[in-house]
């Protein structure tokens, strides 16, 4: 070989060379050194049937995923350097999730999908909370904490089911069974789901906890973790229900479950992938409240809803009152939306099971203790679901309205317009149960204290109290009152909903809407600065029904605005 | 006849006396500052309380090199009440380890950013005076205030309630400079904080020097910033 041929040979084994290292890692000189880039992984997702379409493939843990194609393939491009064992998983709805360990090459072994048999079984008992915080710690704390882990023990719940009071004494109206004796209605449908699914769904609410096998207070993990479906079913109080799968140990000792997450590998759980748990869906198991009143209603649902509220609530005739709408209510917001509106996809679950300060600092992980160093996978913050459920509390209130005061002096007259918003909530406000409001108070007076006259605007109603101020007693006073109200067909106002033959009215503040209310006041002194406060008080319960039932008025303060 | 260096030395008198002239009719009779301590009753502490003058002279400012941030970060926006001039841009930087959607629905300024993730930033423009209350779209414990003023003359106070307007330190944060004293004349001075009712009064500020002022304030709603 001449001198130049060797040369010239070299010098193309040089580019050669060049162009492998470049196509190979294209920015290995950038990520050189602190940054490493991440693996690529391929492989195949299968199932007894064949290759398995539409799998979510990821690392467990990682945010990012991919999705396999009708031959089952995947390409991951993973967050995770490569590395000696990195644990991929494939999870999709209908069958167990599971995994395969991938190494440095990026080829990784064929992920085999187990479908999940269909045998639910009524006989089935559920799980203790109890055995679920052994490892979910401080998700079973958060739920612990919660409203939604206690509605079968719920005091104001019993006793509007029996007639009693705070002391438990009886035939104290409102009562279910004072007016319906021989029924057990349906409350134990959302305020006892376990029970109602292993049992008859008319049950008398006390003896539910009682039964020989013992069920469990409120909605319990195993229950909602047993969900394969929410389908619609018009025989429930909501409209919908769930498809449950309650399947006793299905791979040893690990405990079938449902969930959000496609991950979920780990011989504790027989785990599988929902993405329902991930949809307002989910809620409207018991977040919505329809009753039949058949021909008897007279009611005109064109007087109360607009047409877009009515076609949202499915109020095709007057022959069904919708009582609790929340899921409706989000819906429907939804569903108006254009898709590039920032608020286009939010749910329920990113609220009302969001991060909250006192959880702080961020967990990365679901499970504490030996579980932990034995199984977790490490997660980031944004994909875990703190189970607090926190609603109709202060801290979710305090932002949910907002309020504005705006005032102008013509001659011997204060005009004020008061904004108020509905910021935060995904549904109207206040929403659930009929007996809650929110109450707009007004004080307007002079430079020297003396309240001024209102010469024009609404005043609270007889059912925001008469008596002491001081008591939280309102009616009579200049502002207005934000509710639904039922009446019965003697034309009594504020019935429950089983006494209730038509919506008298719906004055909640529909998701992102702002509310103005004129008002104007006679000023003595045309040259005085007078001073308006403006104040938002949320009432879990309305003020006649609280004495009656000796429930103490907990008003919470939700904002207040000054002019 | 005059000499050169005697030459040299009139002109740099006229010069300066030129330049006396031109600072005068720039900074017409600068007289001094508004001085002064809150005193609280119901709070822990009486800082970060917005002592401003309601109208002031008017004045110019270039606002394109601040850098006005509102940081979130552990579930909380920082700082919790921000004064701007109206006209400035803030940043809002997300530092946190979760996605946020900042956003407002005040009539002041409505605006939603929509969510965005750990590590972007994100600006708004703040162009009409008023009070802004920033919410986070799903985390119901975030609420800030970002409070666009009229004019630079405000202060907040300290850990002891003292305040100075204009304060020209916490002004150049804010990229506004060149704000040094008050010129002679009446003045109205308001306060505000989220949990104290406001208080108006009004102040003259004479030609000889600086105001003190004491203000007693209690728990109670705030007004709005202008009438």
């Amino acid at each position: 070989m001449t001198g130049k041929k060797f040369i010239f040979m070299a010098f193309a084994l040089f580019i050669i060379f060049l162009i492998i290292v470049i196509i190979r890692e294209p920015s290995s000189a950038q990520n050189s050194g602190k940054k490493y880039k991440g693996a690529v992984l391929q492989g195949r997702v299968l199932s007894p049937y064949g290759p398995v379409e539409n799998a979510r493939v990821r690392v467990a843990g990682e945010e990012g995923y991919a999705l396999t194609d009708k031959q089952g393939r995947y390409v991951l491009q993973a967050a995770h350097p490569p590395a000696a064992r990195l644990r991929v998983t494939a999870g999709k709805e209908g069958y167990f999730n599971n995994g395969q360990i991938g190494g440095r090459s990026g080829n990784v072994g064929d992920i085999s999908l187990n479908p999940v048999f269909l045998n639910d079984r009524s006989d089935y008992r559920f799980i203790s909370p109890v055995t679920c915080a052994q490892c979910h710690v401080k998700l079973s704390q958060y739920w612990d904490r919660s409203k939604m882990a206690h509605t079968t023990s719920n005091p104001k719940v019993l006793d509007m089911f029996y007639g009693t009071d705070a002391f438990n004494r009886p035939g104290i109206g409102p009562g279910y069974r004072l007016d319906n004796p021989k029924s057990n209605g349906n409350c134990v449908t959302c305020h006892a789901p376990s029970v109602a699914a292993s049992s008859p769904w008319s049950q008398d609410l006390k003896t539910a906890l009682q039964p020989n096998r013992a069920e469990w207070d409120g909605i319990s993990c195993d229950y909602c973790h047993k969900i394969r479906k929410v389908i619609s079913d018009k025989s429930k109080p909501s409209g919908m229900t769930a498809v449950l799968e309650r399947q006793a140990s299905t791979r040893g000792p690990s405990i079938l479950v449902f969930g959000p997450y496609d991950d979920v590998v780990v011989p504790p759980m027989a785990a599988t992938y929902n993405p329902v748990f991930n949809q307002g869906k989910f809620c409207s198991l018991c977040h919505s409240h329809y009753e039949k009143i058949g021909k008897s209603g007279n009611w005109d649902p064109g007087q109360v809803y607009s047409d877009s509220e009515r076609k949202g609530f499915a109020l095709k005739d007057n022959t069904f009152l919708p009582i609790q709408t929340t899921y409706q209510e989000w819906k429907q917001w939804q569903d108006q939306l254009s898709p590039d509106d920032p608020n286009k996809g939010k749910k329920c679950q990113d609220c009302h099971m969001s991060w909250r300060k006192e959880m702080l600092p961020y967990d990365n992980y679901v499970v504490e203790g030996m579980a932990r160093n034995m199984w977790a996978s490490y997660r980031s913050p944004k994909n875990i679901r703190p189970h607090h459920f926190d609603g109709g509390t202060e801290t979710q209130l305090k932002t949910a309205l907002s309020m504005e005061v705006e005032g102008e002096i013509e001659e011997r007259r204060l005009k004020l317009n008061v904004f108020i918003t509905n910021t935060n909530g995904g549904h109207w406000v206040p929403t659930g149960e009929p007996m809650r409001s929110v109450m707009l108070l007004l004080r307007v007076f002079d430079s020297n204290n003396k309240p001024l006259k209102m010469i024009k605007g609404s005043r609270l109603p007889e059912w925001a109290g008469v008596g002491k101020v001081e008591a939280g007693n309102y009616a009579g006073l200049p502002g207005a009152v934000f509710a639904k109200v039922l009446q019965d067909k003697e034309g009594n106002l504020h019935v429950p909903f089983w006494k209730a033959t038509r919506i008298a009215s719906d004055s909640r503040i529909r998701p992102k809407d702002t509310l103005t209310l004129t008002f104007e006041f006679a000023m003595d002194d045309p040259e005085d600065e007078p001073t308006a406060e403006a104040e938002l008080i949320y009432r879990p319960v309305i003020i006649p029904w609280a004495k009656k039932k000796n429930w103490p008025v907990k008003d919470i303060s939700i904002t207040s605005s000054a002019w | 006849m005059v000499g050169g260096k005697q030459l040299v030395k009139y002109l740099q008198i006229s010069l300066l006396l030129l330049l006396l002239l031109l600072w005068g009719s720039l900074n017409p009779a600068f007289a001094g500052m508004i001085k002064g301590t809150v005193k609280v009753k119901g709070l822990r502490s009486p800082a970060n309380i917005l002592v401003y003058l309601t109208k002031a002279p008017t004045f110019s400012s270039d606002l394109s090199g601040a850098k006005v941030v509102m940081d979130q970060n552990r579930l909380t926006f920082t700082p919790h009440v921000l004064p701007v001039l109206v006209g400035t841009t803030v940043q809002f930087p997300n530092n946190d380890k979760v996605d946020h959607n900042v956003f407002s629905l005040s009539r002041t300024k409505k605006f939603s950013l929509g969510s965005y993730k750990p590590g972007e930033i994100k600006t708004v423009l703040f162009d009409k005076p008023g009070i802004v209350e920033l919410r986070c779209d799903v985390h119901a414990e975030m609420a800030a205030y970002i409070l666009v003023m009229r004019n630079p003359y405000w202060a907040r106070t300290d850990e002891k309630g003292r305040f100075q307007i204009p304060n020209s330190d916490e002004l150049k944060n804010l990229g506004i400079l060149g704000i040094e004293a008050l010129p002679p004349g009446k003045y109205f001075l308001k306060t505000w904080h989220e949990k104290l009712k406001s208080k108006r009064t009004t102040v003259i500020v004479e030609k000889d020097g600086d105001i003190d002022l004491q203000l007693d304030l209690t728990r109670g709603t705030p007004s709005v910033l202008y009438k």
